[in-house]
């Protein structure tokens, strides 16, 4: 047996994750030298669709942000995804001014609220049909808001 | 700019908005006999022979290669330009825009524009979406919209209630329309124990799927067979996709959103659809506003400056939405009640405005003598296109 199976993300970078071993994962944006909006997924032809600059940095975004908007999906999805149902998913607002369409995990589909902290994480998204894992980005419920949740 | 030729509508086709699957007594047909019919009906309204017609335009999403082309072949081929356009939902609107314009800048004098579809079953499909976002559950679209009513919610204090009587009140005016998909009324009740589809879109929140053609003449005011009643175009307005939109609920890729500037499709497109025509808000005696999910049609209103933001279900609740209210909103029953084939829609919805302008609505007419009227559809992509008729 090879022991874990192999992981593969959604798609290539979209996050990159530090080599060091207690490094956390950060997505990687792209942000505007001559205007400064910041983009998420970094753009990939290196063009601002805001400006049309080409002087475009790619950065790290942070990893805590705050739900934006969100809506738990009750059915499945016409094609592609092959997670849970239902699910939630929504719009996280990170400090560099992006919203981040994502999915939400590890929380209770009826506690979620706009304004809610959030906090990066990598998860498995389905396994493909040679049992690999595929792994993407979520947000989930930053641990500061867990201690208000129960009261 | 230069200036542009007044343009008439000369007649309009439709076929009812159904199902045509040949199952449980539904009739079997394909996208192009919907589409054939629409055409067939217009020039019988218009008083028109195809000859007559020197190009077209074709508003379809799903349908095959050439389906303007297909519907067309059945009726004469004539050698006329036809060219097949695909704006996603507003499909039909783009089609009547082109053929406008083309009649406006003394190209032809009499140009068809119409749109079909026979809609696949289930969530509308879309490719829009990198595959990633797919396989992440990002492209179903009433989650997209129930992104943006909880941002409407968030921010005006609008309740699932409001959103439900947008349904009952479209159902309502459905039943008077023989056209439509659906012609019988519902409950507020019914509304909002309807299956949960994504919160806070419950079923009867979102329009129902359905198959249909709409049909549109368009000429040279010279080139009416009837000077009575005639209603003309005060203004065609497309725009397309915009940075800064809010969540991008109505149609973008989804792929994230902008903090830090915001602009609003429809807003855009009001501004410059006022302007085109002349009129503001206040001139506008019925509207065909975008009910593909119930909410969206109270922003709807509200973006276009019928109101305030935050206004439009109070506007609804007094009921001055109604048909016999202060701005009567889809008359005929809107999306809720016909049903949603992509390419005609926008097409069925001018046809309305057209229809109620001339009082020719029977029991849902709107009193009053309308005299201005003014659609609005959306599309994916995004895309936000505004008719404005007058008599």
């Amino acid at each position: 047996m090879s022991g874990s199976p192999k992981q593969i993300p959604v798609k290539e970078g979209l996050w990159i994750v530090p080599s060091s071993p207690d490094g956390k994962p950060q997505l990687i944006g792209s942000r505007c030298h001559d205007c400064h909006e910041v983009f998420f997924p970094k753009k990939a032809y290196g063009i601002c669709n805001h400006c049309q600059s080409k002087k475009l940095e790619e950065i790290k975004l942070s990893r805590d942000g705050k739900i934006y908007s969100f809506t738990v999906v009750m059915q499945k999805p016409p094609e592609f995804y092959r997670g849970p149902v239902p699910y939630a998913e929504g719009f996280v607002e990170l400090p560099e001014g992006v919203r981040v369409q994502t999915l939400l995990t590890d929380c209770n589909l009826d506690d979620l609220s706009v304004g809610m902290n959030v906090e990066l994480v990598i998860e498995k998204l389905h396994e493909d049909e040679q049992g690999n894992e595929i792994v993407t980005f979520k947000f989930r419920p930053a641990t500061s808001n867990k201690g208000r949740s129960g009261g | 700019m230069r200036r542009l030729r007044e343009v008439a509508i000369a007649g309009v086709g439709l076929t009812r908005f159904d199902v045509y699957d040949g199952e449980k007594g539904h009739a079997s047909k394909e996208g192009y006999e919907l589409g054939m019919e629409a055409i067939l009906n217009a020039l019988q309204d218009a008083n028109m022979e195809w000859k007559h017609i020197q190009a077209a335009f074709c508003g379809t999403v799903y349908q095959n290669t050439g389906s303007g082309h297909q519907a067309i072949d059945q009726i004469g081929m004539t050698g006329i330009p036809i060219v097949n356009v695909e704006n996603a939902c507003s499909s039909g609107a783009s089609a009547f825009r082109l053929a406008y314009q083309s009649i406006a800048t003394e190209l032809y004098d009499i140009v068809l524009a119409f749109g079909y579809e026979k809609m696949p079953r289930g969530f509308i499909r879309s490719t829009a979406w990198p595959l990633w976002q797919r396989q992440m559950g990002f492209n179903v679209q009433p989650a997209n919209y129930a992104k943006e009513t909880v941002r409407y919610m968030e921010e005006t204090g609008a309740t699932e209630e409001d959103f439900a009587r947008v349904t009952v009140k479209n159902r309502k005016n459905g039943a008077l329309n023989a056209y439509a998909r659906f012609q019988k009324e519902v409950t507020l009740d019914e509304v909002l124990s309807s299956r949960m589809i994504a919160k806070p879109m419950r079923l009867l929140h979102c329009c129902p799927l359905a198959d249909g053609g709409a049909a549109i003449i368009l000429c040279s005011r010279n080139k009416l067979k009837s000077r009575s009643k005639v209603v003309t175009v005060a203004a065609s307005v497309l725009n397309s996709g915009i940075y800064g939109s809010e969540t991008g609920g109505t149609g973008s890729t989804g792929g994230g959103g902008s903090v830090r500037i915001h602009n609003d499709i429809v807003e855009l497109s009001a501004r410059e659809a006022w302007k085109m025509s002349g009129y503001g808000p206040e001139d506008i005696d019925v509207v065909e506003a975008y009910d593909t999910m119930a909410p969206g049609e109270l922003w709807d209103i509200e973006k276009l400056g019928f109101c305030r933001k935050g206004e439009a279900p109070k506007l609804l609740r007094e009921g001055a939405l109604d048909i016999n209210g202060r701005l009567p909103v889809n008359t005929d029953g809107g999306l809720m009640s016909r049903g949603h084939p992509l390419g005609a829609t926008a097409a069925a919805q001018i046809i309305e405005i057209y229809k109620q302008l001339r009082g020719e609505e029977g029991p849902r007419q709107v009193s009053g003598n309308p005299k201005i009227g003014l659609a609005h559809s959306m599309g994916a992509g995004s895309n936000s296109v505004i008719t404005i008729l007058k008599r």
